[in-house]
C-alpha cells in the first residue's frame, strides 16, 4: 500500500493575516499553510500567484507549511 | 528514525513475503473475466489466514478489505467491490501479509484479455522500473539513486510517475521512515544501509502525472482518467546488495 508524499506542490491564492496562506494544491483541494521556519529565516517572500511546495499537516489535512517557493522541482 | 532489521527479522519479513507471493499468484490466476473484485478479496483473505498470517491492510486507517484492487485509470488503494472484471482491463493487486508481527508488502498489475499495445508497454516499462529501482538498493547509495533510476526509465518511454503517493519502510509498522519517491526530489534522502527494509513501488500514468482522491477517500485515480500500471516488491537491502522478499525465492 502506496504511502502519501509528506510534500506535495501547489500555488498560492490568497494572502491572509498573519502570514498565513491559502494554497490551492495540484489535487484542486486548498489548504491554509504557513511559512516553515527555513523560508521564514530566508526572508522568502510569497506572493499570490506563486508555486509553492507544502508539507501538509498530518493531523489536520487542510493545514500544512510552506517549505519552499519555487516552480518546478529539480528533475521534473 | 529508520529502522534497521536483524537478519533473524527479515528472515520473517521473507516467511511474510512468502505467502504473499502465494497471495498475489492465486488473484493472478483467478483474476479473470466476469469475476468480481470483492470474490478476489475473499479468496486472498481466506489464503492469508489459512497460513496462520494476517491481512495487513485490512482495518489499517479503515481500509475495508485485504487487497487493493485498482482497474485501469485507479492507481491505487482501489476497494474490492461488487465491479466484474472486463477484458481489456488492468487490474492492479497490492497486499500486504502481517505474519509474527511483521509486514511484506507486494504489487503487480494484471492484465485481462485484449488490451492495446500502449497499455502493454506501459506495464512492461513499469516492472523494468521496479527492477531497475530494485537494482539501486544498495549499501552507500541514497534513497534518490532509486527514485532516478524508475523516473528516468518511465520518462523515456514517455510515461510518467505519480508524486503523491511514494515508497516507504517496511517491517513493523506498515508505513516506516524512509519515503522512496518515484521521482528525483531536491533531497537525496537517507543513505542505504544493510538491515533497511524499503517497499520499492513505482506508479506510473499513461497520461499526466497528477492523480485525485474519489469521494470513498480512498481510490486514488489519475486526473485525466488514463490508465495507470503499479509494480511493488519488499525488499532487504545486504552488504551484497538487494535481496527480494516477495518474490517467492
Amino acid at each position: 500500500m502506496a504511502e502519501g508524499k509528506e510534500e506535495i506542490d501547489g500555488v498560492v491564492t490568497e494572502l491572509l493575516p498573519n502570514s498565513i496562506y491559502r494554497v490551492k494544491l495540484e489535487s484542486g483541494q486548498s489548504v491554509l499553510a504557513h511559512l516553515a521556519s527555513g523560508t521564514r529565516m530566508q526572508l522568502v517572500r510569497v506572493l499570490p500567484g506563486d508555486q509553492v511546495t507544502l508539507e501538509l499537516s498530518p493531523y489536520d489535512p487542510g493545514r500544512g507549511r510552506i517549505v519552499r517557493r519555487g516552480g518546478e522541482r529539480p528533475g521534473r | 528514525m529508520i529502522n534497521l532489521k536483524s537478519e533473524r527479522e527479515i528472515g520473517i519479513i521473507r516467511e511474510a513475503g512468502e505467502i504473499l507471493h502465494g497471495v498475489l499468484k492465486l488473484v493472478e490466476d483467478a483474476c479473470k473475466e466476469k469475476v468480481r473484485t470483492r470474490d478476489l478479496d475473499a479468496m486472498a483473505e481466506q489464503f492469508i489466514v489459512s497460513r496462520g498470517a494476517a491481512p495487513a491492510f485490512k482495518g489499517y486507517k479503515g481500509f475495508p478489505a485485504s487487497l487493493c484492487i485498482s482497474i485501469n485509470e485507479e492507481v491505487v488503494h482501489g476497494i474490492p467491490g461488487p465491479r466484474r472484471i472486463k477484458s481489456g482491463d488492468i487490474v492492479s493487486v497490492d497486499c500486504g501479509v502481517r505474519y509474527k508481527g511483521y509486514i511484506a508488502d507486494s504489487a503487480l498489475t494484471i492484465p485481462v484479455g485484449d488490451i492495446s499495445a500502449a497499455v502493454q508497454k506501459l506495464l512492461k516499462v513499469t516492472e523494468e522500473a521496479l527492477y531497475l529501482g530494485i537494482d539501486k538498493a544498495r549499501p552507500g547509495n541514497f534513497v534518490r539513486d532509486i527514485s532516478q533510476a524508475v523516473q528516468s526509465h518511465v520518462e523515456k518511454h514517455g510515461f510518467s510517475v505519480v508524486r503523491e503517493l511514494v515508497g516507504h519502510g517496511v517491517g513493523r509498522e506498515m508505513h516506516e521512515e524512509p519515503q522512496v519517491p518515484n521521482y528525483v526530489t531536491d533531497s537525496r534522502g537517507a543513505r542505504l544501509e544493510p538491515g533497511m527494509v524499503i517497499a520499492i513501488e513505482p506508479m506510473v500514468n499513461l497520461g499526466v502525472y497528477h492523480v485525485t482522491m474519489l469521494s470513498d477517500k480512498w481510490t486514488i485515480v489519475t486526473l485525466d482518467r488514463q490508465p495507470s500500471a503499479h509494480f511493488e516488491h519488499t525488499i532487504a537491502i545486504t552488504e551484497n546488495g538487494p535481496q527480494i522478499l516477495t518474490n517467492g525465492q
